[in-house]
């Protein structure tokens, strides 16, 4: 408070928080209350018990499910970072219209909205589509069923968050100074080694932040693993919409949304106590 | 180790546009199921969506719902970024992460509150529901991209005009606004995007009275895969692509202007597309 920092106003307690009023207002009013409602269903429906927390974290059923996300949350994340890592490289090492290309095609493909990516896979992975078609052309004689699986379904998350992990790494390497590579080289390190001692611990940060942002953002996707996944390997976010929707057990979907909510935002903790939050979506 | 990375980025690079290239041949097939290569080429399929109402109702309650997101978030974030970039006060970091708080809850658990409370509110199912909601979620980033911009702002201007016996208001709106402007619009791009674009609150909370475009998209994808759906998405496409490609046009041609009478104009602030 000492500080003066030269402001219109810059002094009083007053002023920023009036500044802050409306905002803290609506977000408390359209926000909290809304999350806290789901927190009250948890233990009032259909009666006041933790019967819902009780199903939730030992049925095995959503034991399953749980797993099955966390595995296909850590899978996508790793899938990023070895898509993404070398994107990036080749985007930081190409000469600058090179790289505006790149960065263009990546910027468009994180622009454009979720279901239609996911739809392009469909259209990608279908049973007429272009896949099938080329693996037929090229003589694989019973091309296995491709769509509505795991696997469509991880492929089509890996490239939605992709860019983000892209771009998590390549404004890390966009700043790591060539003369170190150089020096290291000078002083007779070779290839891998080079990359191995100096170069990766250097994107560290990178890597990093677009590994927890990819994660955590998979734990909740909704979209994709309902329109392209197995229905017999949901997702959390699948099987909390099909509670609400199908069978209005709004308890036991609430139940699992703060659980859902409880492990994302341990995650995020970590992580904001460590780099700061704000540094996550770059 | 270079070269060998610089190959598997250029596999990438195919990986990441073959799902963009794919889509719009298929927008001008008349095929009536998804399959590639198309039998034939039309547009019956852009016919259909412009004149189908079950299509355009819901383009237009999207930006409809867009707009008005847009002008409600810019009006609690643009003040309440002054008040945390600006000053210092008790609370300040309780608060930057509480602006924050929105983008980390994953959807599905706001899209459950939204339902059970709008429920009791009796919005469920319209324009101000979905409104009132989205106005939530874009506040993050209206508020990450406004500060950075405010950040980087040069406030010996505003003293050098206060110096000069300009008001605190008159030095805001001469001074500050004008110089602020450009990122008072990528913020409210960004916000508008973000609502544009959100699906699974708008699933749970829309309806049919409020549908918007991606709650109609994901019902036809889930259940018949409409090919109207690839002429949408390659809508989408161009205005994305113009939108990327007309600050750099812009650049270009403030450029041109400005060496045929130098000095004349202002150099033109960056604005490069943010991530």
């Amino acid at each position: 408070m000492s500080v003066n920092t030269g402001g219109v106003q810059g002094r009083g307690q007053f002023w920023p928080w009036l500044l802050l009023l409306p905002l803290a207002a609506y977000l408390l009013v359209f926000f909290v209350v809304p999350l806290v409602d789901v927190a009250i269903m948890s233990v009032t429906e259909p009666e006041l018990s933790l019967d819902n927390y009780a199903k939730v974290l030992t049925g095995s059923l959503y034991r399953k499910v749980f797993i099955n996300t966390f595995a296909t949350a850590g899978l996508v994340a790793v899938c990023c970072l070895l898509v993404g890592y070398p994107l990036a490289y080749l985007m930081a090492h190409s000469s600058d219209r090179t790289a505006l290309l790149i960065l263009l095609l990546v910027t468009m493909s994180f622009w454009t909205s979720f279901l239609v990516r996911t739809y392009a896979w469909m259209v990608l992975l279908g049973n007429q589509g272009p896949v099938i078609w080329l693996m037929e052309t090229i003589g694989v004689a019973d091309p296995p069923h491709l769509l509505f699986t795991r696997f469509s379904s991880t492929l089509a998350m890996v490239h939605i968050l992709a860019p983000y992990m892209i771009m998590n790494i390549y404004t890390v390497m966009k700043k790591i100074d060539p003369a170190l590579v150089k020096s290291a080289e000078s002083l007779g390190a070779r290839g891998f080694s080079v990359f191995r001692h100096v170069y990766l611990p250097l994107t560290a940060p990178g890597i990093a932040n677009g590994l927890v942002l990819v994660f955590v953002i998979c734990l909740g996707f909704y979209v994709t693993p309902v329109l392209l996944g197995s229905p017999r390997e949901q997702m959390i976010a699948g099987l909390i919409g099909h509670q609400i929707e199908e069978f209005l057990a709004f308890g036991l979907g609430s139940a699992m949304a703060m659980v859902l909510l409880a492990i994302t935002m341990v995650i995020l903790a970590v992580y904001h106590r460590r780099f700061g939050l704000d540094r996550l979506w770059g | 180790m270079n070269r060998l990375m610089k190959a598997i980025g250029f596999v990438v690079v195919c990986f990441i546009a073959a799902p963009l290239v794919i889509v719009v041949p298929m927008s001008f097939s008349d095929a009536r199921s998804l399959q590639f290569p198309p039998p034939g080429y039309w547009l019956g399929y852009y016919e259909a969506y412009f004149t189908d109402m079950s299509w355009l109702r819901p383009t237009w309650n999207s930006i409809l719902i867009a707009s008005a997101t847009t002008v409600l978030t810019m009006i609690l974030v643009v003040p309440a970024t002054f008040a945390l970039v600006r000053h210092k006060f008790y609370g300040k970091s309780v608060a930057n992460v509480m602006m924050l708080m929105p983008m980390a809850v994953p959807h599905i658990v706001m899209a459950v509150g939204y339902y059970s409370y709008f429920g009791q509110m009796r919005l469920v199912h319209t324009h101000l529901g979905v409104i009132l909601a989205h106005s939530c979620l874009s506040v993050p980033i209206a508020f990450l991209v406004l500060s950075a911009n405010l950040k980087g702002f040069d406030r010996t201007l505003e003293r050098a005009a206060q110096s000069l016996g300009a008001s605190p208001m008159r030095t805001f709106i001469h001074v500050t606004l004008p110089i602020l402007r450009p990122g008072l619009l990528i913020s409210a791009l960004f916000a508008f995007i973000q609502s544009f674009d959100e699906t699974v609150v708008a699933i749970f909370i829309s309806g049919r009275d409020a549908e918007t475009l991606p709650r109609k998209m994901f019902d036809s994808i889930r259940q018949e895969a409409d090919p109207v759906i690839a002429v949408i998405s390659t809508l989408l496409f161009v205005v994305v692509l113009i939108g990327l490609l007309t600050p750099y046009l812009v650049k270009a041609l403030r450029g041109r202007l400005r060496k045929t009478n130098a000095g004349s104009e202002a150099p033109p602030a960056a604005l490069a597309p943010q991530e």
